[in-house]
């Protein structure tokens, strides 16, 4: 076998949009270890008694969200070009997952810090007042609770978000926010959503007037610099 | 994706169910196909992916260039709460549009007690669920699977039945209903009576029932003169040229049988009484090693799954299992992929398929002898003797097993208290031979025995047998407990309601499909699920139906009888099922397939048969 430091990581950006937002991160990690199998890619294995390929994953997507920057990390026995591999990669991909690029990296995946997501509502309850209602309510303290498997929490959503920017217009709004996203403080962007709801009342519940949806847009290093 | 349906996804448990756009999906463009179908399984998306059958058909279907072919899971109770509420159509997973809009809509019914959820889907598609208040411009609406060797009790509600084996079948249902669309002669009704030609196919709308004051058939017989008497099931000659999915698609969520299914051969030799499956899959047709092979090679450089199975109804009577595992494992072990053989018989458990298959990480092997006496393994022709599971637990502990799981039926004709003790017996006899050998695992053994309840079903030698009463079933299950002592030994058993239940619908008539209107109304489905199963429920809807299920699952049915699924000729004569079940009563065995043809009839359905006797 080859040995581990002179194996050539490979960095793997794609897309997940569209019903692909209701897959878990879990299934994604599957789905992506038999597209290497599929595409052929002489991927690295764990040792001992139960193989499991080694790749490494961005900050996992929550369920309802889709993404233009997933990335995966992986190691490969055999030589192979980034073209090569790019290639094959996108023949097996499923039809909401594309492949962006395929590249040795410069950056850890650890450098990930903020998330940059687009934020897209309609309800018949948006103006163009909402706008302004929106700033304000981020503008100081803004608690939800939050639910996970150890408890329920109170969080101020405040408190992750870096940036926001945000229009409205006659049922229409769009936001773009930038949220943290570092191992410490991460904020699924359904929270941000779930204040707009509970202190804004937009989004009741309406499914045949209302809609939403939420992009990963791209993620961003402590620098605010895009990271890749 | 629909916003709306986007949106609701949001609110359910396992979205994932509903979302299509896995790989290997197909997707067609619906202004150039010419004939659209919806294919429903009436279960939740783990289960329905996980059956090869649909499959087959999904693949069959699509391999025509003006069809397309879409797939339809039940909605879990929260999503089709979601779904009324939000007045959202029953959809297919690949284009999200209304199955109410196909052309035809296709049902696979694999077990009996998911009819409600069948026709619970066909209520949410919007549609009425007797096929008499369906309109000619409303789809067709098919069924097939292994319901549908007795239909009577969900006939009202389809169109059509498939009988047999579907891949050749349903496309050539296919072409017709294209061929009277282009030249103008379709109606529903004139279609119907033109699938009613075809072979294979089973129109219960062209046929009289009536009865006698006792509840008993007096006539079944069809309105018209070209309408076929009996309908004759459809198989498939040769599997090594048949259609086989070459792309599955591969779900993004974790299913039942994540992996590859590879289908080794048809039948089944052995002939068990009880068993449904051995007769309706009757003659027996076999996959070479070579095709088999190839085909597991192409399947996993299309899929990247890193387990096989190899599925069959008994897989060690697969005359080729050595040349095909030996041949599997040449490049199996080198591409990390695990190869599991599922429905070992005890009998033909060998050393060399353990040292094959001790590659399987899991630390236990299943083997099912049924019954606890050879008295009564002889009655339902098992054709298993203790000395040959002793020999196969012995060769799995050797191999490092140290768990083995073995099934058994509570319930069966002619069985005895004593039959019932028998049961613990062996399975101590099983854990005692484990401690006999000196160079054991260093783990304690743990043997589970897994008792179901006998149900009757049709087209076996079993078929004229009552089910055993609740209360006796019930009896039989506390005192088999009490007959279990060692610790090392793990007794399950099941509901014996359930198998009640099943008995009912499986020895039903068309009488029955009052009460599943009715049930599906009131909201019954999913009764195969635990959370959702209501006996006294059941009983009820009975009650206010009329209907009395002892008359149907606890009445002995008489040889002269007419049966509700005499309509369906599966090859089988009636004449052999008789002098089965007559020596059932007499604990004799009958050879298997391979030692003696036994003359059951199937071979006249031709085929590329393994065992049966080549014309002359």
């Amino acid at each position: 076998m080859v040995p581990e430091e002179e194996i050539t990581p490979i960095r793997i950006k794609f897309t997940k949009t569209g019903s692909l937002m209701y897959i878990s991160h879990l299934d994604l990690v599957r789905t992506v270890q038999r597209i290497m199998v599929r595409a052929g890619i002489d991927i690295r294995y764990t040792e001992g008694f139960n193989p499991q390929p080694k790749m490494v994953f961005t900050p996992p997507l929550s369920i309802g969200v889709e993404s233009l920057c997933e990335f995966v990390d992986i190691k490969i026995n055999s030589p192979m070009s980034t073209d090569e591999i790019k290639k094959r990669l996108s023949e097996n991909f499923p039809d909401e997952m594309r492949v962006l690029a395929v590249y040795v990296p410069t950056t850890k995946l650890s450098d990930i810090a903020y998330t940059d997501y687009i934020i897209n509502i309609e309800s018949p309850s948006i103006d163009e007042n909402t706008e302004n209602k929106v700033r304000e309510l981020f503008s100081g303290e803004c608690t939800v609770v939050k639910a996970s498997k150890k408890g329920e929490r109170e969080i101020n959503v405040t408190d992750y978000i870096k940036s926001l920017d945000v229009k409205s217009s006659g049922g229409k709004m769009s936001a773009n926010v930038v949220l943290c996203a570092d191992s410490e403080n991460y904020l699924n962007p359904e929270l941000f959503i779930k204040a707009l709801r509970e202190k804004l009342g937009i989004l009741s519940g309406d499914v045949k007037n209302e809609y939403y949806s939420v992009m990963r847009k791209e993620m961003l290093q402590k620098d605010l610099k895009v990271f890749e | 994706m629909q916003k709306d349906i986007s949106m609701i996804l949001r609110s359910v448990s396992k979205p994932g169910r509903y979302t299509g756009g896995e790989f290997g999906q197909v997707v067609k463009d619906k202004n150039k196909v010419d004939l659209r179908i919806a294919f429903c399984f009436p279960d939740t998306y783990e289960i329905g992916m996980s059956n090869l059958g649909v499959r087959l058909l999904y693949g069959a279907l699509n391999g025509m260039d003006e069809v397309w072919c879409e797939r339809v899971y039940a909605p879990w109770p929260d999503m089709e709460e979601q779904m009324r509420k939000n007045s959202i159509p029953l959809f297919t997973l690949e284009s999200k549009d209304s199955v109410k809009d196909f052309d035809i809509i296709a049902f696979s019914l694999q077990y009996e007690l998911c009819y409600t959820t069948a026709v619970n889907m066909i209520d949410l598609a919007g549609l009425k669920l007797f096929a008499s208040e369906r309109s000619d411009e409303d789809p067709v609406i098919i069924a097939g699977g292994p319901c549908a060797y007795n239909a009577e009790p969900v006939a009202d509600f389809f169109d059509i039945f498939s009988i047999g084996e579907g891949e050749e079948a349903l496309p050539e249902l296919a072409s017709l209903y294209l061929e009277m669309k282009k030249n103008g002669t379709y109606t529903k009704k004139a279609f119907l009576r033109e699938a009613s030609h075809l072979k294979g196919f089973y129109v219960p709308s062209l046929y009289d029932v009536e009865y006698n004051d006792d509840g008993t058939i007096k006539s079944f017989e069809p309105k018209y003169e070209d309408v076929p008497k009996k309908v004759e099931k459809r198989i498939i000659a040769d599997l090594n040229t048949s259609y086989y999915p070459k792309k599955p698609i591969i779900p993004f969520i974790e299913v039942v049988h994540d992996r590859i299914m590879l289908e080794t051969f048809r039948g089944c030799i052995r002939g068990c009484r009880f068993c449904q499956a051995g007769v309706v899959f009757r003659p027996v047709r076999e996959k070479s090693a070579e095709v088999l092979n190839e085909q597991a090679k192409e399947i996993y450089k299309n899929t990247g799954y890193n387990e096989i199975s190899l599925s069959s109804l008994s897989i060690s009577d697969y005359s080729c299992l050595h040349e095909a595992t030996d041949m599997l494992l040449e490049w199996t072990n080198d591409a990390k992929i695990n190869l599991s053989l599922p429905s070992l018989r005890a009998d033909s458990f060998t050393k060399e398929l353990m040292d094959k298959i001790s590659s399987i990480r899991s630390s236990g092997l299943t083997f099912a002898p049924e019954a606890g006496t050879q008295r009564l393994r002889d009655a339902i022709n098992k054709n298993l003797y203790e000395e040959d599971l002793m020999n196969a637990v012995r060769l799995a502990f050797e191999g490092g097993k140290s768990q083995v799981k073995l099934y058994f039926m509570n319930g069966l004709p002619t069985e005895t208290y004593e039959d019932i003790e028998g049961i613990a017996v062996l399975a101590k006899h099983v854990v005692d031979e484990y401690y006999k050998m000196p160079e054991r695992p260093k783990r304690p053994v743990g043997v589970t025995v897994s008792v179901s309840c006998f149900v009757p079903k049709p087209h076996t030698p079993f078929q004229w047998e009552p089910q055993d009463s609740l209360e006796s079933l019930s009896e039989k299950q506390k005192f088999l407990g009490t007959k279990i002592t060692d610790r090392k030994i793990r007794y399950n058993w099941h509901d014996a309601r359930v198998s009640r239940l099943e008995a009912v619908f499986a020895k039903g008539d068309r009488r029955l499909s009052k009460a599943i209107a009715y049930a599906q109304k009131i909201g019954v489905r999913f009764d195969a699920w635990d959370e959702y199963f209501d006996y006294d429920r059941w009983m009820d809807i009975f009650d206010k139906c009329g209907i009395d299920p002892s008359f149907y699952a606890n009445r002995r049915m008489s040889y002269d009888e007419i049966l509700p699924w005499d309509v369906i000729d599966t090859g089988v004569t009636k004449s052999f099922l008789i002098s089965e079940s007559k020596k059932a009563y007499e604990n004799k065995t009958t050879p298997n397939c391979k030692e003696k043809c036994s003359a059951c009839g199937a071979s006249k359905l031709g085929g590329d048969v393994r065992w049966c006797p080549k014309k002359k």
